[in-house]
């Protein structure tokens, strides 16, 4: 773009806002610029058609298009990243591409200004905060006792903890203002202890007695979300969460495609600062609501998978996508928050929970931690489904863990109506033999799109109601207006139009589906080689942990019938929810818990399934529902042949 | 000192599948013929009982073929534009089944209908009394309209019909299953897919002792290694004891054959390569007794010649 070259102002509806952008910028970097969120997969590269919006006034270049259909065309619709701008325009960002709100469904069992007590106690934790700030009375000095400041704090701490001298450290700030601060109180002091690795740092003195106000915060970054959880470290009392989409989304939706916008745009400062922004932005609203002060935080603990850490922390994370998968740094020793711009106590500290490899991340080493893999006697899984698809399998004596390009399906993305679980996301869906369909959303209001546990349902219904066969195919022949073929593709109208809160019916579509048995089929592969591996069988495993955003609640039958999941008692599966947020909380409240989640990290081995030639063919028999080998699912064999003899016709 | 032979059994069966019916069974056939029945390697018959043998299943065309060279197309220059007397001639060159392949139906070709096809295929069943096959033309518009046809007007006489594929079975499957046919589930050179749509039929309550399961055939030097072993696998997945892999397996010898280079060059165009007239005669055999060893159940074939010496090679090692 050259120097005198034009500007217009592009004005942003609903938002009302307008930024002014150069000739030639698309419609969707005036919205990067203007900060607003459009939905967009590919990450501008004109492939997903996500990025729609309303052209209400003004002329854009703008090619013709595949993505849009003729009524979308006569609507004004125009494909944001295609749109080169050429005068002032006004934007209108219909409903089904706008990030509506920033409310994140939290997980179920978050229920705030209940103590963790119990939560540690039952994972077998000692309450004992990785920062804690604890009061002394330190005997004034006199001539007999002629011990100085720094030494006579040492050996009150020495005192109270039990810690040895040649393992403390001070800051060359608190060495300048302590003799102050030791008589501003007299002599009643409260030292902020925070650990680095095997060294306990002395992070903050005051004066007087500040002891119970010692916040911490525990956050899950994820690729799509990120959840920020206030606790009080003293009474393990849980204050409250807050959620907010991951920014970052506008420069890709998976993280694939952000190391290569990092790369190609030179942009890795940017994108920290995005996911640095959203941190700040949640924990500023935490401190509002609550009433605290930022310097009260004295500690963050952070999972995430090891490319949103390499991002958090400025790391280079390019290699991360390359053969042979290299990340700078899996362990991340604490730093000072305020480092990387993260606003909370000047001196307070970032424990990055640490990583197993490229692909198997914090969130993983957190959830395993969560659900105290390591003290399991009989083989364990866990299962965490995100945009990768996560699996972990062990007990207290060995733990191996993979990673499968699942895609991001039951996250809802790429599915046409898919969303995540947010506001108006059907959770739940049953569909008749007569092909009526009841559902429920989230926050009971007109549904809006359809999130992971929904679209579980819907695949498993559809599939009992002889909607689709096997293999996913739709059965033309069956007796319902629902099935249709639109724009050259058979569809499913889920909801109709009036009953829904976009302009427009909810489908699911044959591409969907197909989307969806390829997701599963890379999950259950993923866990079927793993058990495989280790010379096991699915009986010999005990219990299966299933974690991820699906939403509130999920139908473990759904899963299996499927054949996401193997076929096992549900009994035997229980669902988590967000066990990387989960084990972040515990590694702040408890330095055991903390302790625990570093040597499940360097005692996980991992195991590349992308190389593996078996992983390959084990995908290709799990797309199918419930699978090619029918015996391995006998449950739902036995539940389909049943239905099975009501439907036979003809196509 | 004596030593005793050591057995290894295998816990699965192929199922038999009988195609065609007599008089007593409700149709016009001078006798039916068996496949399947294996439950050991191929020809390892001192495993296990190797079954019956593999049967030869003839070509006729509905339209004459356009591509056949001369070796191939002189033994039935005077017969191609009528099947039923195309038909008495497989007889004569020893075949057990007549393969009706109906590519005159498509639409890029004649686009037959269904009532000319129906008398073609009436025409053929009053010629000879051997089993009959009838194959559609993979089009699948075509094939869901004529093949219900024709599987009416053949009710009784247990033909096999196919193909059906994974994107297309329900109208094929529904009747063969209404008019007592048996049915050849297609899969692209796919171990998973051809199981899938085996189940996609049973699920269809199509009994299992009616299926005859086709890979796609690759010839000697255009992939016939991929299909050898997609056979060999679903073999072994049969003996192992996997019951929607255990079917009696078919492949298409002729047409492959003689699409081949080495089966169309003339002798002027590659005089090193041999004589023209014996060339595609032999790669058609060779691929033939190449795929037996891999377990197939039935051969599709064209050239006399070829049949005689696989026909040969069969009782030599039965």
């Amino acid at each position: 773009m050259s120097e005198n070259s034009n500007t217009y102002k592009i004005h942003f509806l609903p938002n009302d806002k307008i930024v002014e952008v150069n000739e030639g910028s698309t419609v969707l970097d005036a919205a990067h610029n203007a900060n607003i969120y459009i939905n967009s997969i590919c990450g501008g590269d004109g492939i997903c058609g996500k990025c729609k919006v309303i052209l209400s006034s003004g002329t854009v270049d703008a090619p013709t298009t595949k993505l849009l259909s003729d009524e979308e065309v006569d609507k004004d619709y125009i494909i944001a990243c295609e749109a080169g701008i050429i005068s002032d325009l006004q934007i209108l960002i219909p409903h089904e591409t706008r990030l509506e709100g920033k409310k994140i469904l939290l997980d179920q069992n978050e229920q705030h200004s209940m103590t963790w007590k119990a939560t540690l106690d039952q994972a077998n934790f000692k309450h004992d905060a990785l920062v804690k700030k604890i009061c002394l009375k330190l005997e004034p000095p006199t001539m007999d006792d002629n011990v100085a400041d720094h030494e006579r704090l040492y050996q009150a701490i020495m005192m109270k903890q039990g810690v040895e001298l040649n393992v403390m450290q001070t800051g060359y700030r608190i060495l300048k203002k302590l003799p102050e601060v030791l008589r501003q109180e007299d002599w009643t002091v409260t030292v902020t202890l925070g650990h680095r690795g095997k060294i306990l740092e002395i992070i903050d003195v005051q004066p007087g007695d500040t002891s119970n106000t010692n916040y911490g915060v525990a956050i899950d970054v994820g690729t799509t979300t990120v959840v920020a959880c206030l606790l009080e470290m003293e009474t393990s009392k849980v204050v409250d969460s807050e959620a907010v989409y991951n920014t970052q989304m506008k420069f890709g939706e998976d993280y694939i495609q952000r190391i290569i916008y990092a790369i190609q745009n030179e942009a890795l400062d940017k994108m920290q600062r995005s996911i640095v922004t959203d941190i700040n932005n949640l924990i500023s609203t935490l401190v509002k609501r609550n009433s605290i002060i930022l310097d009260d935080i004295t500690a963050i603990v952070s999972a995430g998978n090891t490319t949103m850490h390499h991002f958090l922390l400025g790391l280079d994370p390019e290699r991360i996508r390359k053969e042979p998968y290299i990340p700078t740094a899996n362990f991340i020793p604490p730093i000072r928050a305020i480092q990387i711009g993260i606003n909370i106590n000047s001196r307070g500290l970032l424990y990055t929970l640490p990583s197993v490899s490229a692909y198997v991340g914090a969130d993983i080493t957190s959830g395993a931690t969560a659900i105290r893999l390591d003290k399991e006697e009989m083989p364990t899984l866990l299962i965490d489904i995100g945009t990768n698809g996560e699996v972990v399998l062990g007990n207290k004596e060995w733990m191996v863990c993979c990673s499968a390009s699942a895609g991001p399906a039951f996250e809802g993305s790429g599915i046409k109506h898919g969303m995540r679980a947010a506001k108006g996301a059907i959770e739940i869906i049953h569909i008749t033999k007569e092909f009526e369909v009841s559902y429920s959303a989230i926050g009971d209001i007109p549904p809006r799109g359809i999130c992971g546990s929904g679209l579980l349902d819907c695949i498993a219904e559809m599939l009992r109601s002889g909607i689709i066969d096997r293999s996913g195919n739709f059965q033309k022949g069956i007796k319902t207006d629902r099935l249709r073929k639109k724009d050259d593709e058979f569809e499913f109208v889920l909801i109709n139009k009036e009953d829904t809160g976009i302009d427009n019916e909810i489908v699911i579509t044959q591409a969907d589906i197909a989307n969806l048995i390829r997701s599963k089929g890379a999950i259950y592969a993923a866990v079927s080689l793993l058990i495989e591996s280790m010379g096991l069988g699915i009986n010999d495993v005990h219990c299966v942990y299933l974690a991820g955003g699906f939403g509130n609640y999920l139908n473990v039958r759904n899963a299996i019938t499927i054949g996401m999941l193997p076929d096992m008692p549900s009994s035997r599966i229980k669902f988590v929810g967000n066990t990387s947020l989960t084990g972040a909380k515990m590694a702040l409240l408890s330095e055991e818990a903390f302790e625990t989640v570093q040597s499940i990290a360097s005692q996980m081995t991992y195991f590349d399934l992308m190389g593996n030639q078996k992983y390959m063919e084990e995908f290709m028999s799990a797309n199918f529902l419930p699978h090619t080998n029918l015996d391995e699912f006998p449950s739902v064999l036995e539940e389909l042949s049943s239905l099975n003899k009501k439907f036979s016709g003809t196509n | 000192m004596e030593i005793a032979n050591i057995v290894d059994k295998c816990p699965g069966t192929v199922k038999e599948v009988i195609i065609g019916a007599t008089k007593d069974e409700g149709g016009t056939r001078g006798k039916s013929i068996t496949v399947g029945g294996s439950n050991c390697i191929p020809f390892m018959d001192f495993d296990g009982s190797p079954g019956h043998k593999p049967a030869i299943a003839m070509d006729v065309y509905d339209i004459p073929p356009e591509e056949w060279p001369e070796p191939l197309m002189k033994h039935y220059a005077d017969v191609v534009d009528n099947p039923a007397n195309w038909a008495k001639k497989c007889v004569e060159f020893g075949a057990d089944l007549i393969c009706l392949k109906l590519d005159g139906i498509h639409p890029d070709k004649k686009n037959i209908s269904a009532s000319e096809t129906v008398s073609t295929v009436k025409s053929i069943l009053e010629a000879v009394d051997i089993p009959l096959i009838i194959w559609g033309c993979e089009n699948d518009e075509r094939d869901n309209e004529i093949l219900p046809k024709v599987s009416e007007a053949t009710k009784g006489e247990r033909c096999l019909i196919g193909s059906v594929t994974q994107d297309n079975y329900k109208t094929i499957t529904a009747v063969c299953l209404a008019d007592g046919h048996n049915l050849i589930t297609q899969a692209p050179v796919d171990i998973n897919i051809g199981k899938q749509i085996n189940i996609l039929v049973a699920d269809l309550g199509f009994p299992t002792d009616r299926i005859v399961m086709f890979q796609t055939t690759g010839a000697l030097g255009y992939g016939i290694e991929y299909c050898y072993s997609i056979h060999e696998r679903a073999r072994i997945a049969a003996l192992s004891g996997d019951r929607q892999m255990s079917f009696p397996i078919i492949c298409d010898v002729g047409h492959e054959a003689w699409r081949s280079k080495e089966s169309k060059a003339r002798d002027d165009e590659v005089p090193q390569w041999g004589s023209f007239a014996d060339r595609g005669k032999m790669w058609e055999a060779i691929t033939a007794t190449t795929l037996m060893q891999s377990g197939v159940d039935i051969i599709r074939m064209n050239h006399p010649e070829a049949v005689s010496i696989v026909k040969k090679h069969i009782e030599n090692l039965t």
